[in-house]
């Protein structure tokens, strides 16, 4: 226990200090991994705790984003309205696919894939609202009023309180009776419903936590980025951030945001020497399935075990 | 004239429909078989679109194109099933994430031969006229192929699955593995066979489908997600849900395109969505499937 508590210290003071050496590149892509992270967390709430496998995340992520894109750029409302209207309307959606709970396994795996792509057809097609494949551009920085985000560096340290503050709200949802009721769904649904629980009603709340905090990610996507397409919405994208959480280690705090960082980081080191950068994500894939089934966590705690034991 | 249009919409959604059941018929049947969600069909469709398409093009004959995909198709999945999707054992979690890995490296590797254009397969001189039909509608031939030959499989399908012994057997394994491995049929072996005659259609579906609506990279995860929404509304497992699946989504889809572009997604997903929230199992799926 101690040595987790360390552990998290020091990832703490190189994540304050690092803007102070680092170049704006690496600032900048940091910045990423903590919004994928994010959103890779997001999907394992219910993933992790819960075994609810969600191909739709990114569909909370890409509402919310456009939501506040399109409220800034075309109705000009400034960053105090247009951030909680995103994470609105985002979590709003999440209420609705919440439903999805109502089935499992492989069927839940199917439907939240289907609804997932409704959102990006919307934004592929409904060209009027959304912009069709070129999406929505020139987003203003965020700001209110006299705190205006003007570089990367402050920007990062916008989505690192933002990234802090959910994980330790995450931290003590998941460690209540609540998160323990998911787990116990997890690993006997038929026990929880004799017990007195009422599985459907804790997935249900679940899941709309989730969405909630992929809208947060989403918004801070948007800001990023500056602009918003149809990619947000992507099933690369609803794939990739379940994958993120399993690559990183399912059910952790840590683990979405370190699957991130491998993802986001392979993939930008991969694509300067060589083009098929998709070829080496999917067999990394395969590969921690087969041999890390626990993620990058798993490992290091199987590793830590072997050296006790 | 809105008349000729319906019409005309409605061949379109049944010459889909016939591609989209070429696809999703066998990965309902593995997915019944073996429990396996295999998101690497759309994959097999790729990879069968573009060998058909190198053979069509240097022999130029569309027959041969056909044969060579499906089998580059059946090959992969071969491949894929005997050193892959076997070691995710029965969990749907690992089995969607190494065929996605899979559908991944297929789809680069693809990108990286045959380049991210669209490329559309050379059709037969025979079928590139079009038909009139009575009250001015005019029609390619080729679609008219296609539904027939999607007709003609969901025929022998459904021969093979209803009338014979071994359509006896994997009926029997969708239902109840354990038992049918009791009275002594190898279900692993009639697993092999389902699944190169799921992974050969796909490939065949994608030669057929890059003739159709062209090939390129990113295709594949279009057309899987069609499929999946057929297999779903038909019920995992079932055939005769895969037909009756697939000409639902490919009429709504075609009405949809035509009649509210914008919203055409929302208007498969939508209900898709609505009657798996009431009725998982979908139109024909039985209650054990999970």
């Amino acid at each position: 226990m101690k040595q987790s508590i360390r552990i998290t210290l020091i990832l703490l003071a190189v994540a304050l200090l690092l803007p102070l050496v680092a170049s704006t590149y690496w600032v900048t892509l940091l910045t990423q991994v903590f919004i994928f992270g994010l959103l890779a967390l997001s999907a394992d709430l219910i993933l992790g705790n819960a075994g609810l496998f969600s191909l739709c995340h990114a569909a909370f992520f890409a509402v919310a984003a456009y939501t506040t894109a399109i409220l800034s750029v075309r109705y000009g409302f400034t960053s105090i309205s247009a951030i909680p209207a995103g994470i609105f309307a985002g979590t709003i959606l999440g209420c609705i696919y919440g439903l999805s709970v109502r089935t499992r396994g492989v069927y839940f795996i199917l439907v939240t894939l289907a609804m997932g792509y409704i959102i990006w057809g919307v934004g592929y097609r409904w060209t009027a609202l959304t912009g069709g494949d070129s999406g929505i551009t020139n987003v203003p920085a965020p700001g209110i009023g006299a705190f205006q985000i003007e570089n990367a560096i402050q920007f990062y340290y916008l989505v690192l309180f933002v990234v802090l503050l959910v994980m330790f709200a995450y931290y003590r949802l998941v460690n209540s009776p609540f998160g323990l009721a998911l787990r116990g769904i997890k690993y006997g649904e038929p026990r929880m419903h004799s017990l007195g629980f009422r599985p459907a009603r804790h997935l249900y709340l679940a899941f709309v936590i989730s969405s909630f905090i992929a809208s947060l990610s989403g918004v801070l996507y948007v800001y990023l980025n500056r602009f918003v397409n149809p990619v947000a919405a992507s099933l690369h994208n609803n794939v990739e951030a379940v994958l993120m959480a399993i690559v990183g280690g399912s059910g952790t705090l840590l683990g979405p945001f370190i699957g991130a960082a491998m993802v986001l980081g392979l993939r930008n080191w991969v694509s300067t020497f060589f083009e098929m950068h998709l070829a080496i994500m999917g067999l990394v894939f395969i590969a921690v399935v087969i041999w890390a089934p626990g993620g990058v966590i798993g490992l290091l705690r199987r590793i830590g075990s072997n050296k006790q034991g | 004239m809105p008349m000729n249009s319906f019409i005309l919409q409605t061949f379109n959604g049944i010459s889909y429909a016939a591609l989209l059941f070429l696809l999703a018929s066998g990965f309902t049947l593995t997915f019944g078989l073996m429990r396996i969600v295999n998101m690497a069909h759309g994959a097999y469709y790729l990879l069968g679109g573009y060998i058909g398409l190198a053979v069509a093009r240097t022999t130029g004959n569309f027959g041969l194109a056909l044969i060579a995909g499906g089998m580059a198709a059946a090959l992969l999945g071969f491949i894929a099933d005997k050193f892959l999707i076997k070691r995710a054992g029965e969990n749907h979690l690992s089995q969607v994430l190494i065929t996605v890995g899979l559908a991944y490296v297929v789809g680069d590797v693809v990108l990286k031969f045959w380049g991210g254009d669209a490329q559309k397969l050379p059709i037969p001189i025979l079928m590139r006229g079009v038909v009139e039909l009575p009250g001015g509608i005019v029609y390619p031939v080729f679609r008219f192929f296609l539904t027939s030959i999607g007709v003609l499989v969901a025929l022998l399908l459904w021969l093979l699955y209803r009338k014979t012994q071994i359509g006896a057997a994997i009926r029997a394994g969708v239902d109840d593995r354990e038992m049918v491995s009791a009275t002594g049929i190898n279900v692993d072996r009639l697993f092999v066979i389902v699944s190169a005659l799921a992974s050969f259609l796909a490939g065949f579906s994608g030669v057929l489908g890059g003739a159709f609506l062209t090939v390129y990279p990113g295709a594949e995860w279009e057309i899987l997600v069609f499929a999946l929404v057929v297999v779903i509304v038909g019920g995992l497992g079932s055939l005769e849900g895969a037909m009756i699946g697939a000409l639902i989504v490919g009429l709504l889809d075609a009405y949809g395109r035509w009649l509210v572009p914008e919203m055409s997604y929302f208007v498969l997903f939508g209900p898709m969505a609505v009657l798996l929230l009431f009725r998982p199992r979908g139109l024909f799926g039985t209650a054990n499937m999970s």
